[in-house]
């Protein structure tokens, strides 16, 4: 008999020694895919008492009870992190909650792989792949975003000033960590930017 | 390049952030008299489009933002983009007035509609 078992998109990759800013990936994080209408008061008192926080309004901003984060995506969608082995019993406590109400409550933990990359200049590294210019003061810590990266669709966080989390699609999530590898490959330091803040 | 910028979540980025959707305001005939539909209509549904010279009205998606689908009003001479509205809004009454040829047309006709 077949046992269906979870494998990270990146099981097996070594955390290479030869960057300038640290990077591994983060398998143990779960994610539930949240939809409905911001404007639908009962949505939104349903989803706040099962998650302990309002879901944020403000379009790239992110929300935190303790180890559940909120992320906006848009005005009808927000994704949650929270550690895996919780998110299917959420997943399944929302939909429960949120019975009757027009929305959406799914567990995606498996859709996406999650890189983060730590220490100075992780700025800089990301901003070799996209166009978003993340020294400006639009992305203090807190902020998500989606966004091209590298050309393929990705997920941003700023968790804190120099640490990023970058989630992308499972299947692009060697490309990605190839990517970033080369990107923050020790000597390719740019350093024109200012220091963010 | 086009800098565009999304009215719903408002980030600022270049065209490939972003999905033309053709022109906006292109109205389905059967969704208002499916019986009576000529076929000239459903024609000019599918395949006629404005290609004017100035004045331009669009459809646009944050492919890679919030993902919704929004309005922009765009001069095809300069490429400057003149408004952001919603995709269910019709054009800010200003630029409707400084819209000509079949643009125009369609603007008065929808006013007069109403």
């Amino acid at each position: 008999m077949l046992e269906a078992r979870f494998e990270s998109p990146l099981a097996g990759r070594e955390v290479p020694a030869d960057t300038y800013v640290s990077m591994r990936e983060i398998s143990e994080r779960g994610m539930i895919d949240l939809r409905g209408s911001a404007a639908d008061r009962k949505f939104m008192a349903t989803a706040k008492s099962a998650l302990g926080v309002d879901l944020p309004k403000q379009p790239r901003t992110t929300a935190t009870w303790g180890d559940v984060r909120v992320f906006w995506l848009s005005p009808d969608q927000w994704l949650i992190t929270c550690p895996r082995a919780k998110a299917q019993e959420m997943a399944d406590q929302l939909s429960q909650d949120l019975a009757g109400v027009h929305s959406l409550a799914i567990n995606v933990s498996d859709m996406r792989a999650v890189i983060r990359l730590e220490g100075e200049g992780v700025r800089e590294v990301v901003m070799k792949g996209t166009a978003i210019d993340l020294t400006h003061g639009d992305y203090p810590p807190g902020t998500v975003r989606r966004m091209r990266f590298a050309e393929v669709a990705a997920l941003l966080h700023i968790v804190e000033d120099n640490v990023i989390d970058i989630y992308v699609f499972r299947s692009f999530a060697q490309y990605t960590w190839d990517f970033l590898r080369k990107a923050a490959r020790k000597g390719t330091e740019v350093r024109i930017f200012p220091k963010a803040g | 390049m086009l800098v565009v910028t999304c009215p719903v979540c408002g980030i600022e980025g270049e065209e490939a952030d972003f999905h033309y959707g053709g022109q906006a305001h292109v109205r389905r005939p059967a969704t208002t008299d499916p019986v009576n539909i000529k076929d000239e209509e459903q024609r000019d549904y599918l395949f006629i489009r404005h290609n004017p010279k100035g004045l331009h009205f669009e459809r646009w998606r944050c492919d890679r933002g919030c993902g919704k689908w929004f309005h922009a009003a765009r001069d095809t001479v300069t490429m400057d983009f003149k408004a952001y509205y919603g995709i269910t809004e019709m054009p800010p009454l200003e630029l409707q007035q400084q819209a000509k040829g079949t643009w125009a047309d369609y603007f008065k006709s929808v006013a007069k509609a109403k």
